[in-house]
């Protein structure tokens, strides 16, 4: 029972980021744009929260600096891709490697230390707990005590699907996608619906970002994002944008990492960490025998 | 030709003067930074053999992007194919002995191959089950660093060492250098003068690029794409396998842990930067090692910390590239401009 609840809170705590970077990327992808940059707004969120929370000893302060950090390289990208049409795609490596260096760079410039930063002066965000369910056996140990940032991450993607499909901002980010000239014809500018998808995909990314460094663990170390955008990318596109879709292929990704830490006792951990990799490469197999199965050869 | 110098060099010097702002906002001297710079790495004939060496992997992974970039592949799986090709050549050179004209192309041939069998990986998932490369190269970069992690950690362990690594290497297995010319640039410019030569100047060359420009037309003209997909991605891993055994050889003559860290992405970066060009590719090459080389020396002289290089880099990239998009735009608009008035006017 111990180990079975250990493993579902390994797989939520694994699977938050990567559901909030995707739920991030999932916008992006129904306004059309290829957007890799997710690796880089999560480090970059998740170094300002640290900042933020340790400069001025509040986690809500870590969350805003986070979004903020995130938000800085939204729109640098912004810049690069929607006003002056560079490469999406270059544009998303350049700002890739433009995160680690300047998180690396910032590092060392103010907290003046190689490799990671903690400090007993962060403040993480709180776990919450549930009064009348903690004292219930097994669910009591799953559902209370959850980190802040999980419940954002669960209301995030009721409110993605929301948006995306009941609302006039939702048909218009899908038209942005689908086709944006005969959106640019009706009247609305296919760039601007594109600079929200991107601001709003930095929003969540930057809480992303903000978990890794403020929820998972309690310090910020060189490239802790680890490749978690590059998988959120495949996860958008196992499920073609669809936020409870995506919700799904997070926990699955989630129970990869869970089961991984579990089985760390017999097997060496470099192997077990390779499991959501794995668990990607795998669920592109699957997506893509599917889709041939559906164009019929 | 002309434009492109155009763009290139007034993009690096805007990168240049950007970091230059910041560095003077932050209280570092930043003329004299950057005079520390290339003072440690093109100061002397000494410094800028050392800039060479360290070019190597750069060039090389850089060599490998833009061919398979320009060529249709997207290949983003330098790094996975740089560590398997370096752990190949490793475990050549600790369970063989041969003399040394022997030894440095069998472990060279190693790590070719090596380098080859990660990328096949991703091919054969593409051929075989249409998986997009550009996902299974990255997941493959991961596992590659884990597996290449578990290696130097339990069967190729150096008992005894604190660190993860290997022990050394045979010594007929290392790069002969005289003083501080290293003999891994001879095969590092070797290299890329065969793959120019077979990029520019045959048959199979011209196939790739067509390819690249236009998948359609090459196929309806009777190009076998499939079979160029698998030698390109064979040949392109290949090139960064070279890379990792080069590395190898001429550095640490071990497999150590972190050793492709800071080429990472470098490769792609600058092929990106070159814009698949495979000249531009190695000039760029050099001039980032330039900079990483340079980044010590300015951080011994004036505290500039070294990984502002990184971001140096970086914003090099991006507003290389920024300015080579905008630049076109703005010659277009202006040309449409001269026929609008022309039109006026006739």
């Amino acid at each position: 029972m111990t180990i079975l609840i250990g493993l579902l809170n390994g797989m939520i705590s694994a699977a938050t980021p990567l559901l909030l970077s995707s739920l991030g990327g999932a916008l992006t992808y129904y306004a059309g744009i290829f957007n890799i940059a997710m690796e880089g707004m999560m480090l970059s969120g998740a170094f300002f929260a640290v900042l933020g929370s340790y400069t001025f000893g509040s986690w809500q302060a870590g969350l805003i600096c986070a979004i903020l950090g995130a938000l800085m390289i939204a729109l640098i990208f912004i810049l690069f891709s929607v006003v002056l049409k560079v490469d999406e795609f270059v544009t998303g490596v350049g700002l890739n490697m433009f995160s680690l260096g300047l998180t690396t760079y910032l590092l060392r410039q103010i907290f003046k230390v190689k490799g990671a930063f903690t400090d007993p002066a962060i403040v993480p965000v709180p776990n919450i707990p549930i009064p009348f369910l903690s004292g219930v056996p097994f669910l009591g140990r799953i559902v209370s005590g959850q980190n802040l940032i999980v419940w954002l991450a669960i209301a995030a993607t009721i409110v993605c699907h929301y948006v995306v499909f009941k609302t006039r901002f939702g048909l218009r980010l899908r038209a942005a996608g689908y086709n944006r000239d005969c959106l640019d014809t009706s009247g609305v500018s296919a760039d601007r619906i594109r600079v929200w998808s991107l601001i709003w995909c930095a929003v969540l990314c930057g809480v992303a970002g903000a978990y890794l460094s403020l929820g998972y663990v309690k310090l910020f170390s060189e490239n802790m994002s680890a490749g978690r955008g590059w998988i959120s990318l495949a996860a958008v596109i196992l499920v073609s944008g669809n936020p409870v879709g995506i919700a799904l292929v997070s926990l699955l990704f989630g129970l990869a990492d869970g089961l991984g830490l579990f089985l760390q006792r017999s097997i060496p951990s470099q192997f077990t960490a390779m499991l959501p990799y794995l668990a990607t490469i795998i669920a592109l197999f699957i997506y893509s025998a599917r889709r041939r199965k559906a164009t019929g050869n | 030709m002309r434009k492109s110098l155009i763009v290139n060099l007034s993009g690096i010097l805007s990168a240049f003067l950007i970091c230059g702002v910041v560095m003077q906002l932050q209280g570092y001297p930043a003329i004299e930074s950057y005079a520390a710079l290339f003072n440690q790495s093109v100061g002397s004939s000494y410094a800028f053999l050392t800039v060479l060496k360290n070019s190597i992997p750069l060039v090389l992974t850089g060599l490998s992007a833009s061919v398979a970039f320009s060529s249709g592949p997207v290949n983003l799986g330098q790094p996975g194919q740089f560590l398997i090709g370096g752990l190949f050549a490793t475990i050549g050179g600790l369970f063989v002995e041969l003399p040394a004209p022997l030894m440095i192309p069998f472990m060279l041939m190693l790590a070719m191959i090596g380098g080859a069998l990660w990328s096949f990986l991703a091919a054969i998932m593409k051929q075989l089950f249409d998986m997009d490369e550009y996902i299974t190269t990255l997941m493959l970069n991961m596992i590659a660093d884990l597996f290449t992690y578990w290696a130097i950690s339990y069967p190729f362990f150096e008992t005894g060492a604190t660190f993860p690594q290997t022990p050394k290497i045979v010594k007929s297995g290392w790069m002969p250098s005289i003083g501080k010319f290293n003999s891994g640039i001879i095969v590092m410019l070797l290299a890329f003068i065969v793959v120019w030569f077979i990029y520019y100047r045959t048959t199979a060359g011209y196939e790739w690029r067509m390819t690249g420009q236009n998948p359609t037309f090459a196929r309806l003209g009777g190009v076998p794409t499939r079979r160029n997909y698998l030698i390109i991605m064979l040949v392109t891993g290949a090139l960064a396998g070279l890379a990792g055994g080069l590395v190898v050889m001429t550095g640490p003559r071990r497999f150590i842990k972190g050793i492709g860290a800071n080429y990472a992405w470098d490769g792609i970066m600058v092929s990106m930067v070159a814009n698949n060009n495979l000249f531009a590719t190695l000039l760029y090459g050099i001039f980032f090692s330039t900079l990483e080389t340079g980044s010590l020396g300015m951080e011994l002289f004036t505290k500039v910390p070294s990984e502002m290089v990184t971001v140096l880099k970086a914003i090099i990239v991006l507003v290389v590239m920024a300015g080579r998009g905008s630049l076109e735009v703005l010659i277009r608009n202006w040309m449409t401009r001269q026929k609008m008035k022309a039109r006026a006017e006739g």
